[in-house]
């Protein structure tokens, strides 16, 4: 339970950060709440040789809107997300998926960026970020560049990020018109991590049809995914009880789904198509 | 634990047994190995330094490969070591030819133990899939080159743009 030997900074600019980074890529981490690396080292699962402290950098911790846009700092954490007032108003799937996260200890430490970045395939950030079509600001050396979330998550624990880029932020365009969200999850007991959790968030037109939906699935496969064809049968459809339920049937489809000893992929499919109709059903409810 | 899986390889049957078959190319192919040695006929002692994201080992063992039938099946088997935990197991691969490429099937069943399964359990059906997926997108590449041509190189960014061009391959032969 003692890590190895490592080295540790704490600058105070992000750029300050980058260049550390930059000067050694394959062996220095970028440590935020340190919810996940930290037991990874204790462990001995995860041996960096430097950890870059981010958390004494100013301005990576934030809640802005600017340009019709919810803007998030990487280091914002899960519980001022929870605990955001705003974000119950004009995006309140976010402060629901925050609240589903572990437990207060790890909510109160834990950072969006840093769960992000990690990609854990049962992580519950991942569902609500794909489902909003959010994108993600990287920052290196080199400059900044925009991920779109369906490209940033690329296979289990693994991003779009290279190993010198900081996720900065999380661009979210607020949701207008008639919207409702719903974050849906069946927590692992142990851990409280997704065993499947999903996120919508619909739109309805005037003519009270669906126009917009983002359906984002984690703790299935091996990384959080688009249920593409949940959200094709719901555009243009009105998501009564019926319509919910076959868009819904589709959760899991040409999905390579995992098992493990808590629960088979079978289940962990089967799951993802009860939890995808349940919230579509509540995401609808929720409209005014 | 069962892991099975199928991979096309856009490559003739023959040119993939060879490199099935060729200690040079598997070295180049399996993600992170530093060292495939002979140890007998069919048998190699191995260094593995790998892992998924953050989370790194380096793992020590054998590989046997037994019951082979040129050039539609083999049998391997695995043992190896590291700090993070133990893994333990055997696995069938199967080589069908289909249009001209080669279906690859595989199925084994795989014991982890340790730090890495205790904690680890619900990332390593995961983990394997994703290093099946890196290995067969690499073997794939090493197939296609002619005979007497150099070795294709795995650099990260190859790898993962074979991947890709792999995973639209497979979108759309689905629709
Ligand atoms: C008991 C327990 C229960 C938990 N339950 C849940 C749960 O129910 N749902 C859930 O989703 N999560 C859960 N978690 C994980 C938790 O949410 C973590 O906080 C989160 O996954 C990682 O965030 P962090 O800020 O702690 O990152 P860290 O642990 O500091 O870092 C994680 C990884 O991301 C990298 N990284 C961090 N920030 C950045 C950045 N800005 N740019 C680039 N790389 C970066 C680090 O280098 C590291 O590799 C749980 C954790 C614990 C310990």
């Amino acid at each position: 339970m003692i890590p190895a030997q490592f080295d540790y900074a704490a600058p105070a600019t992000l750029d300050e950060a980058l260049s550390l980074l930059a000067e050694r890529p394959d062996d220095a981490k970028i440590l935020a709440g340190g919810h996940s690396l930290i037991p990874a080292m204790k462990l001995r699962l995860a041996q960096p040789a430097l950890l870059i402290d981010i958390g004494r950098v100013k301005d990576l911790s934030y809640i802005r809107e600017e340009g019709g846009q919810i803007r998030i700092g990487a280091m914002t954490t899960h519980y001022q997300l929870e605990s955001s007032e705003r974000l119950r108003e004009i995006c309140p799937l976010l402060p629901e998926c925050a609240a589903s996260i572990g437990d207060v200890q790890v909510r109160n430490k834990g950072t969006i960026g840093g769960s992000l970045a990690h990609a854990d395939p049962a992580a519950d950030w991942p569902a609500a970020i794909i489902s909003l079509r959010a994108e993600l600001v990287a920052v290196s050396s080199r400059g900044e560049r925009v991920i779109a979330a369906d490209d940033f998550f690329v296979d289990m624990l693994t991003t779009a990020l290279r190993p010198d880029e900081v996720l900065r932020e999380i661009r979210i365009n607020a949701p207008g018109g008639r919207t409702g969200q719903a974050y849906m999850k069946v927590h692992h007991p142990a851990s409280g991590f997704a065993v499947v959790g999903v996120a919508v968030s619909l739109t309805l037109g005037a003519d009270g049809k669906c126009s917009a939906a983002g359906v984002g699935i984690t703790g299935v496969a091996t990384k959080a995914y688009r249920a593409a064809q949940v959200e094709g049968a719901l555009v243009g459809s009105t998501p009564d009880e019926q319509t919910t339920a076959s868009a819904a049937s589709h959760a899991a489809d040409g999905v390579d789904a995992n098992g493990d000893i808590y629960a088979s992929a079978d289940y962990r499919r089967h799951l993802a198509v009860v939890y995808a109709r349940r919230a579509i059903a509540e995401a609808v409810a929720k409209i005014k | 634990m069962k892991i099975e899986g199928t991979h096309e390889l856009r490559a003739p049957r023959e040119r993939v047994w060879q490199a099935l078959v060729d200690p040079s190319v598997l070295q180049r192919c399996i993600p992170g190995c530093e060292r495939l040695e002979r140890t007998g006929e069919d048998s190699y002692a191995a260094t593995l330094r790998t892992g998924v994201g953050a989370i790194k080992g380096v793992f020590q063992g054998s590989v046997r490969l037994e019951d082979m039938s040129v050039p539609t099946h083999y049998r391997i088997v695995v043992d190896g070591k590291g700090q993070p935990g133990f893994l333990k197991g055997a696995g069938d691969l199967d080589l069908e030819e289909r249009d001209g490429g080669t279906v690859v099937r595989y199925a084994g069943d795989v014991q982890v133990g340790g730090t890495l399964a205790s904690v680890g359990q619900r990332m390593i059906q995961g983990a394997a899939k994703m290093m099946a997926a890196q290995f067969f997108t690499a073997l794939e590449a090493e197939a296609q080159v002619e005979q007497g041509d150099p070795p294709p190189r795995h650099g990260f960014f190859r790898t993962a743009l074979r991947a890709i061009s792999g995973l639209l391959r497979q979108i759309f032969k689905r629709h």
